[in-house]
C-alpha cells in the first residue's frame, strides 16, 4: 500500500484564518493537528494542537507556571480563548527559522517510509503531495492500524 | 607614570569600553582583561587569589553565591505570587492602590533578596492582574523595577554595589540599615506619591472587571507550604546572622553560605535545583573585575588617582561627597554600576583614610552607594533589573522602548539624587 492509497481528507485552515477556528477544528474532530494551506490550497505546514495551546496560554503563565493554579476553571478558559481570539493561524505558527520541515511524503511512499518520516519529525501526521497535487493526509493512528492489520499478532 | 601603570590603564580602559559598549560579553571582557593583567605581569597569582587588598574579594563572591542559592529555593515556593495577588485583591482592583502595594512588596523583597530575582517574580503576576483588569501593564512594570532599585539600596545585600562597598569598607549590615534604610523609606514614600502623578493616565479601569481579579485564588500559588516555612525560617536566620555581625564576628558571606547549606539540607530540594538559579556568569564577572582592579592597585594607579583626588578635595569633604554622588549617579545611568563601584571602592577607601575616617569622610561610602544604586533608575540600561523587565515586557507583547522607560527614569533618578544630597548634607555635616 502506498501513501496515495492511505491519504484521507483532512481539516485544512488558511494562514489568514482566525487561530480560534483552528483550535475548534482540532477540538471538535479530536485531531492532533490541522494542515495549514496557502491561497492556492497547497499545504504550507502542519499546526499541531500543542502549538495552538502554546499561544493560548499567556506568556506570563509560561514564565511562571505557578500562576496557572490561581485561575478558576472558567477564568483560565477565558484567558486561553482571549489569547487565541486576537491571533490568526499565521501568528500562532512558529517563526520560520524555528519551523521544522513540513512533514510530507510523495504519493508513492511506502508504509515504512511514511512511518520513518513521522518518527524523524515527531509528527502525528504527514501530508501526501506530488508536485502541485495534494492527495490528503496520513495520520499516525491510520498508519498504525494499517501496520497492525497487515501482520498477524505475535503469540503472547 | 611608569610603563606598567600605563599598560594596566590601557588594559583596564579597553575592558571597560568593551563592557560598556557590549561589543563582547561582559564576562569575556572582564576575564580577558584579568588574563591580560596576569599575563603581562601587572599582578600575579598570589595577589589575584590571596590578597585582601588587591585580589578577588571572595567575601563578595561567596555572599552572592549563598544568597543566589537561598533566593533560588524561595522562588519555588510561590510566595511572591501569593503576596502580589493578595495585594491586588486587597486593593479591590483599584489601579493606584494596587500599584502602591506592588511597589512596596517589590521594594521590601529587593532589600532582603536581590533586584533581578524580585522583578522576575513580580513581573509575571503583574501581567496577570493587569490582564484581568484590562490595564496597561507597562506603568506598573516601570514602577516596580524602580522600586526594586530603590529598595535594594537599603541593605548590604540589596544591590551588588552595596556588597562590594561593604566588603571593601568593612561596613556592616547594620551600618547599611542605620545609614541607608531610613533614607530609602522616605524615598519610597516620595516615590509612591510621585507615581500617582507620573503614571496618572494608567489608573482608569473598568469596575466590572474587578470580579475577575477577586476570583483569583492566591492560596493556590503556594505549591509547597513546608518549603515555604523552611525558606522563611532560614531567610530570617540569615538576616539575624547579618545583624549580629558585631556579636558573632561571622562574615556575611559565611552567614549566607551557612544559610544556603542549611536550606538545602532541611528541604527536599535537590542540589541541582538549589544551584539552578546561581548566576555563574555574574560570579565570574566579579572575579575578573577584582583581578583587573587589583592590578591597578598593584601598579599604583589607584593610589595615584586617590592622591590626586584627595589633593583636589582635601579639606572639603562636602564637595567630595556631593561630587561623588552626582558622578556616580550619572555614570551608573549609562554603564553597569558593578564595574564602576568595583573601581571606585579602593579609591573611596583611600579618600576616607586620607580624611582621617571621620563621619564626614565615611559618608563618602554612602554617597557612592546612593549615587550608584539610585542612578541606575535613570535609563533602561542603568540597572540589570531594568534590562530584565524590558525583556519580559517584549516577550509578553507589551514592549517598553528605551525612551519610554527613560523619560520616567530620569525624573525618578533626578528626584532621588536631589533628595539624597540634602540627606547626606544634613546627616553627616549639619547634624553630625
Amino acid at each position: 500500500m502506498r501513501a496515495r492509497d492511505l491519504a484521507e481528507d483532512y481539516q485544512l485552515v488558511r494562514l489568514g484564518d482566525p487561530a480560534l477556528s483552528a483550535a475548534r477544528l482540532i477540538a471538535d474532530q479530536h485531531r492532533p493537528a490541522v494542515v495549514v494551506v496557502d491561497d492556492d490550497g497547497m499545504p504550507v505546514t502542519v499546526l499541531p494542537g500543542s502549538q495552538v495551546l502554546r499561544f493560548s496560554v499567556p506568556g506570563y503563565v509560561q514564565d511562571d507556571p505557578s500562576l496557572a493554579r490561581v485561575y478558576d476553571e472558567r477564568g483560565g478558559a477565558e484567558v486561553c480563548v482571549d489569547n487565541l481570539a486576537r491571533r490568526t493561524v499565521k501568528e500562532v505558527l512558529p517563526p520560520k527559522e524555528k519551523r521544522h520541515d513540513m512533514p510530507a511524503v510523495s504519493g508513492n511512499a511506502t508504509v515504512l517510509e511514511i512511518a520513518a518520516t513521522m518518527a524523524r519529525l515527531h509528527t502525528p501526521l504527514v501530508v501526501v503531495v506530488d508536485g502541485d497535487t495534494f492527495h490528503g493526509v496520513v495520520t499516525a493512528s491510520h498508519l498504525l492500524a494499517v501496520i497492525l492489520h497487515t501482520t498477524p499478532e505475535p503469540p503472547a | 607614570m611608569s610603563f606598567a601603570q600605563v599598560l594596566s590603564v590601557v588594559v583596564f580602559v579597553g575592558a571597560y569600553i568593551l563592557i560598556a559598549t557590549e561589543r563582547v560579553h561582559r564576562v569575556a571582557a572582564a576575564l580577558g582583561g584579568a588574563a591580560l593583567m596576569l599575563g603581562l605581569g601587572l599582578t600575579d597569582g598570589e595577589t589575584a587569589f590571596h590578597s585582601v587588598e588587591a585580589g578577588i574579594d571572595w567575601n563578595v563572591v561567596f555572599l552572592l553565591l549563598g544568597m543566589m542559592i537561598i533566593v533560588g529555593v524561595i522562588k519555588q515556593t510561590g510566595l511572591f505570587e501569593y503576596l502580589a495577588i493578595a495585594a491586588a485583591k486587597r486593593a479591590r482592583g483599584k489601579p493606584y492602590a494596587m500599584m502602591v502595594m506592588l511597589v512596596v512588596i517589590t521594594a521590601v523583597a529587593s532589600a532582603a533578596l536581590d533586584n533581578v530575582t524580585t522583578v522576575l517574580l513580580i513581573a509575571p503576576v503583574t501581567f496577570l492582574v493587569c490582564d484581568r483588569l484590562g490595564l496597561n501593564p507597562i506603568p506598573f512594570l516601570i514602577a516596580e523595577v524602580m522600586a526594586s532599585n530603590i529598595g535594594g539600596t537599603a541593605t548590604l545585600i540589596g544591590d551588588p554595589p552595596n556588597i562590594i562597598i561593604a566588603s571593601r569598607s568593612g561596613l556592616t549590615f547594620n551600618d547599611f540599615l542605620i545609614h541607608l534604610a531610613p533614607f530609602v523609606v522616605v524615598l519610597m514614600i516620595v516615590f509612591v506619591v510621585v507615581c500617582r502623578w507620573l503614571f496618572r493616565d494608567a489608573f482608569h479601569y473598568d469596575e466590572k472587571r474587578v470580579a475577575e481579579v477577586m476570583a483569583l485564588s492566591e492560596r493556590e500559588a503556594i505549591k509547597n507550604r513546608t518549603l515555604l516555612v523552611q525558606s522563611l525560617i532560614v531567610l530570617a536566620l540569615v538576616l539575624v546572622g547579618f545583624t549580629l555581625h558585631s556579636v558573632l564576628h561571622v562574615e556575611p558571606s559565611v552567614v549566607a553560605l551557612l544559610g544556603a547549606g542549611l536550606l538545602v539540607l532541611v528541604s527536599k530540594v535537590t542540589t541541582e535545583e538549589a544551584i539552578a538559579d546561581v548566576e555563574w556568569e555574574t560570579l565570574v564577572f566579579f572575579m575578573g573585575l577584582f583581578v583587573m582592579v587589583g592590578a591597578l592597585v598593584e601598579t599604583g594607579v589607584i593610589g595615584q588617582v586617590s592622591k590626586a583626588l584627595a589633593d583636589a578635595v582635601g579639606g572639603q569633604p562636602l564637595v567630595a561627597v556631593m561630587a561623588l554622588l552626582g558622578v556616580s549617579a550619572v555614570l551608573s545611568a549609562i554603564v553597569d554600576n558593578i564595574p564602576y563601584v568595583a573601581t571606585m571602592a579602593p579609591i573611596v577607601g583611600d579618600l576616607v583614610a586620607a580624611e582621617g575616617g571621620t563621619p564626614q569622610a565615611e559618608s563618602l561610602w554612602w554617597s557612592l552607594a546612593l549615587g550608584a544604586d539610585l542612578g541606575g533608575n535613570a535609563t533602561a540600561v542603568g540597572a540589570s533589573a531594568n534590562v530584565v523587565v524590558l525583556g519580559l515586557a517584549a516577550r509578553n507583547g507589551t514592549p517598553i522602548s528605551f525612551w519610554q522607560f527613560t523619560r520616567y527614569g530620569i525624573v525618578v533618578a533626578a528626584l532621588s539624587i536631589l533628595l539624597a544630597a540634602p540627606y547626606l548634607w544634613l546627616r553627616y555635616f549639619v547634624l553630625a
